[in-house]
C-alpha cells in the first residue's frame, strides 16, 4: 500500500480538483483507492456527493479503528472509497504508519472488505502545520500543484526550504503544473524557468485550465468521469501513468 | 444472488431504505438467447443452465454463480469450445454429447441503484431476466415461466440501504436450482428410466413394464438420429432396443412360445440396420486413435478407408432415416408399443404369473452361476470362443441386475455391479479389438487390391492396423484372468448368495 499525498501551501491552485481526479484515474486503473478528505476548505467528499461524517468530528477517532473503518463509505465509482472526516488531525502520523504496518488492527479493518488498498490518497489542508509535516513523514510521494505564476513559485521555494530545513526528504516531491494557460506567455516562461532551475522535479504532466474542471462543482463527479476523452480528463490519466512507476521506487 | 420466479415487480423498491429513490439504469438491454443443453440435459441436471446470447455463452450454476466465455465454436461438442471458464466448468456434459438449441427467450439486463437527496448511490442491483418463448427443439422446456436472477452490491458504509435490498429481494427468493426455475416439469429423456415395480406384481406385469419403458425411449431417440446431432441417439436407440431383446429371451415363460418368438424377430429386424451404423460410428468416433496406432508413412491408407467409412455413414444414415420416417415404422412401432402398453392382446406364457421378485433371483442367481463356471474353465489357452461365451453371460447377468434393481438395496447392487463392470469393459474390448479385426478384412474384401494404387495403400494401412488390434486383444485377453478373479471374491460371492439366493429365508 502506497500513501500519495496531495499538497500546496497555497490555496486555489486546483489541489482539490487533483485529488479527485487522481483518485478516480487510479481506480479506473483497476487499483483499488481510498481518498482522505482533510482539507476543510476543500471538500473532495463533496464532489463524490459523500456527506461528511457528523460523528467523526475529534481527533480521538484515529485511536479508534472502529470508528475510522465505519466511516469509510464507497464512491459511485468502482475500487474508490472516500474517507470523509474533514478537519485537522494530532495523531495522524502514528494512525498513518500503523495504516502501514501489516500487523496493526487498522491495516486488518482496511482488509476487511474485499481486501487492501492499493493506493490511500490524502487531500491536504494547504498550510504548513504539525499535520502537514507529519504527512510529509509518512508519505511515499507528494504530488504538489503548481500555477507557473511568480507568486506560486515563490510558495514552492517556501515548500522546498521547508523541507530542507526539517530535513525531509526532497525526493518524495512530486510537483507538476496546475492549471496551465498555455496562451499566456508568463505561464510559459515560468513553466521553463522551474524546469531549468529544478533539473527533472517537475512532472511532463501539465494539468490545463479547463470549463471541464471548473464544471466539476456543478456535475459533482470526477472530470474523468463526463469528460475523459478532453484534454482535461487525458491529462489527469496521463499523470497518473506517469507517477504510477514512480511511486514503486524508493526515495 | 436471488432467485425470482415470475415477473419482477419494479414497484417493490419504491422505498426500500426510507429516503432513497430508486433509479433504473437507462442502458438495460435486451437480447435474444437461446438455451443449451445436451439431449439428455446434464447441464439441467446438475442445476445449471447454459445460455448463448449476444456472441458470449453464459454457464449460470445452480446457486447462481456465472461464467463467460465466448460463443465462438467449431462444433456443437464441449470440446470444440474455445478454452475458457464455461468449457472448464462444463464438465458434467458427456463427451460424446452434442449441444443442441432446447429453447429460447429474451434476456433482459438492467440495473438498480439507491440514490439520497445528493444523488449519491447507496446500494445497487443487478437484474438478468430469461423470458422463455415458445418452446423450439428436440426437448422443451415445458413450463414457460420467466425467471429473474438479482444480486445486489453494497457500498462501502451504506450498509443499512445493503440490508434494506437483500431483505426485499429475499423475500422473494425462490427455492431450488435456477434449472428447476426455468425449466420446470421432470427431465423429458431419461436413458435408464426409473421403473416402478414392488416385487409382488406377476412376472408378466415387470417384463411388460420394462419393455413399454424401452420402446419409449427408442422412440425418444429417433429424431435426434435423423437430425444426427450426435452418435449417442443411435447408441441409446440400440441399447434400449437391445434391452427390449434381452428381456425377451433372458424372462423364459413369461409370453408364449410363439408370441416370444415372433416379438424377438421383430426387434431383431428393427435393430438390424443399426448394426453396421455403429460399427461405422465406432469407427469414425476413434479415428485419431486409429492414427496414433500407425506410422506416419501409413496415414495416407488410413485416411482413404476413413474417407470411404465416412461416405457410407453418410449414405446409410440417410437410408436409415428414410425408414425411421416412414409410414410403415412408424405403424410397426406404434402397434409394438400399444401392444406393450395396454397388454390384452400379448399372449402369457407358462411363467407369466410368478411372483417377480422370486423370478428375478431365480434368473439372476443362475445366470451368475454361469458366469462362475464358465469363468473358472478360463486360462491362458483357453479358446477366444470360450472368452466370448463370457462376455455374452456377464452382459446379461448385468440387464437382469438392472432391470431389477428396484427389487434390491440400491446400494448392494451397486457394490456387485461395480466389479462386474470393470470385467465388461476388459471383455468388451477385447470383443471391440477382434471384431474390428475381422471388419477390416471383410472391408478389404470390398476394395481388392488389384483396383488400384489407392486400394494397396488401404491394404497396407489395414494389415498394419489388423496386426496392432491384435496385440491389444492379446493385451486384454490377458487381463481377463484376473478381473474375474477381482469380481470371483469372497464379499460378492456372499452377497449373490444373500441376495438372490436366499432359500431358508
Amino acid at each position: 500500500m502506497k500513501i500519495v499525498a496531495c499538497y500546496s501551501n497555497k490555496g486555489g491552485v486546483g489541489k482539490t480538483a487533483t485529488s479527485v481526479n487522481l483518485a478516480y484515474a487510479i481506480a479506473q486503473s483497476g487499483q483499488r483507492v481510498l481518498l482522505c478528505d482533510l482539507d476543510p476548505q476543500g471538500a473532495s467528499s463533496f464532489y463524490f456527493r459523500v456527506k461528511p461524517s457528523k460523528k467523526l468530528t475529534d481527533e480521538r477517532f484515529f485511536k479508534d479503528v472502529e470508528r475510522f473503518t465505519k466511516a469509510i463509505r464507497g464512491s459511485d465509482f468502482d475500487n474508490l472509497d472516500i474517507l470523509p472526516a474533514n478537519m485537522s488531525f494530532r495523531d495522524f502520523d502514528i494512525f498513518l504508519s500503523r495504516m502501514k504496518n501489516s500487523r496493526s488492527r487498522l491495516k486488518k479493518a482496511l482488509k476487511a472488505v474485499d481486501g487492501d488498498y492499493d493506493v490511500v490518497l490524502l487531500d491536504c489542508p494547504p498550510n504548513i502545520s504539525t499535520l502537514s509535516e507529519n504527512v510529509f513523514r509518512s508519505a511515499d510521494r507528494i504530488v504538489v500543484p503548481v500555477i507557473p505564476t511568480t507568486l506560486s513559485e515563490r510558495t514552492f521555494e517556501q515548500l522546498l526550504a521547508f523541507f530542507d530545513e526539517h530535513k525531509l526528504n526532497r525526493k518524495k516531491l512530486l510537483p507538476f503544473f496546475s492549471m496551465v494557460e498555455r496562451r499566456k506567455s508568463l505561464h510559459t516562461q515560468t513553466m521553463e524557468q522551474l524546469r531549468n532551475r529544478h533539473k527533472k522535479l517537475f512532472q511532463e504532466s501539465v494539468i490545463p485550465y479547463a470549463t471541464d474542471i471548473e464544471k466539476m462543482g456543478v456535475k459533482r463527479a470526477p472530470v474523468l468521469s463526463y469528460a475523459g476523452t478532453r484534454a482535461a480528463g487525458r491529462a489527469y490519466d496521463d499523470f497518473w501513468r506517469e507517477i504510477t512507476g514512480k511511486l514503486q521506487k524508493k526515495v | 444472488m436471488f432467485l425470482v420466479r415470475g415477473p419482477l415487480d419494479r414497484q417493490m423498491f419504491g422505498k426500500p431504505g426510507g429516503k432513497l429513490v430508486p433509479v433504473w439504469h437507462e442502458d438495460d438491454s435486451e437480447e435474444r438467447y437461446v438455451l443449451l443443453d445436451c439431449f439428455d440435459q446434464s447441464i439441467r441436471r446438475s442445476g445449471a443452465i447454459l445460455i448463448e446470447a449476444a456472441g458470449q455463452l453464459t454457464l449460470i450454476g445452480r446457486d447462481g454463480h456465472t461464467v463467460m466465455q465466448p460463443a465462438a465454436r467449431t462444433g456443437n461438442f464441449v470440446g470444440d469450445l474455445e478454452p475458457g471458464l464455461v468449457r472448464r466448468a462444463l464438465g458434467m456434459v458427456p463427451e460424446l454429447r452434442s449441444l443442441m438449441e432446447i429453447g429460447t427467450g429474451k434476456l433482459l439486463q438492467s440495473r438498480l441503484a439507491l440514490i439520497d437527496g445528493e444523488q449519491k448511490t447507496h446500494a445497487r442491483a443487478r437484474f438478468l431476466t430469461l423470458r422463455p418463448e415458445d418452446p423450439q427443439g428436440v426437448s422443451s422446456v415445458s413450463e414457460k415461466v420467466e425467471i429473474t436472477l438479482a444480486s445486489v452490491l453494497g457500498l462501502r458504509g451504506y450498509d443499512k440501504a445493503y440490508r434494506a435490498l437483500t431483505k426485499k429481494l429475499g423475500a422473494t427468493d425462490a427455492d431450488g436450482s435456477v434449472a428447476e426455475a426455468l425449466y420446470g416439469g421432470p427431465v423429458a429423456y431419461v436413458a435408464k428410466p426409473d421403473i416402478k415395480m414392488t416385487g409382488d406384481e406377476p412376472a408378466f406385469q415387470a417384463a411388460s413394464d420394462i419393455i413399454s419403458a424401452y420402446v419409449t425411449v427408442a422412440r425418444q431417440n429417433e429424431p435426434g438420429i435423423i437430425a444426427d446431432y450426435d452418435t449417442e441417439f443411435l447408441h441409446d436407440y440400440r441399447v434400449a432396443l437391445r434391452k427390449v431383446r434381452s428381456v425377451l429371451s433372458l424372462f423364459k415363460g413369461v409370453y408364449g412360445e410363439a408370441e416370444t418368438e415372433m416379438l424377438k424377430a421383430d426387434f431383431s429386424e428393427l435393430m438390424a440396420p443399426t448394426g453396421r451404423m455403429r460399427d461405422l460410428d465406432v469407427y469414425l468416433l476413434d479415428r485419431d486413435h486409429y492414427f496414433e496406432m500407425l506410422p506416419d508413412t501409413l496415414h495416407g491408407g488410413l485416411t482413404m478407408m476413413f474417407d470411404l467409412l465416412s461416405k457410407e455413414r453418410q449414405a446409410g444414415l440417410r437410408a436409415f432415416s428414410r425408414r425411421l420416417r416412414s409410414a410403415g415404422y412408424n405403424r410397426k412401432m406404434l402397434a409394438l408399443a400399444a401392444r406393450f402398453a395396454d397388454r390384452n392382446s400379448l399372449d402369457p406364457g407358462a411363467n407369466a404369473m410368478l411372483h417377480a421378485a422370486d423370478y428375478a433371483s431365480a434368473l439372476i442367481w443362475k445366470r451368475y452361476r454361469k458366469v462362475c463356471k464358465i469363468a473358472a474353465g478360463i486360462d491362458d489357452r483357453t479358446e477366444d470362443e470360450e472368452v466370448h461365451e463370457l462376455r455374452i453371460h456377464c452382459k446379461k447377468l448385468r440387464y437382469l441386475m438392472e432391470f431389477f434393481a428396484p427389487l434390491f438395496p440400491s446400494g448392494e447392487i451397486r457394490v456387485l455391479i461395480k466389479p462386474l463392470k470393470r470385467l465388461q469393459d476388459n471383455l468388451g474390448l477385447f470383443n471391440d479389438y477382434s471384431v474390428q479385426q475381422i471388419s477390416l478384412q471383410a472391408f478389404l474384401g470390398d476394395h481388392p487390391t488389384s483396383g488400384g494404387k489407392d486400394n494397396l495403400a488401404i491394404a497396407q494401412s489395414i494389415g498394419a492396423l489388423t496386426a496392432a488390434l491384435h496385440q491389444r486383444q492379446l493385451d486384454e485377453r490377458a487381463k481377463v484372468v484376473s478381473n474375474f478373479t477381482q469380481f470371483d471374491s469372497p464379499e460378492v460371492r456372499k452377497k449373490f448368495r444373500s441376495l438372490f439366493h436366499n432359500k431358508g429365508k
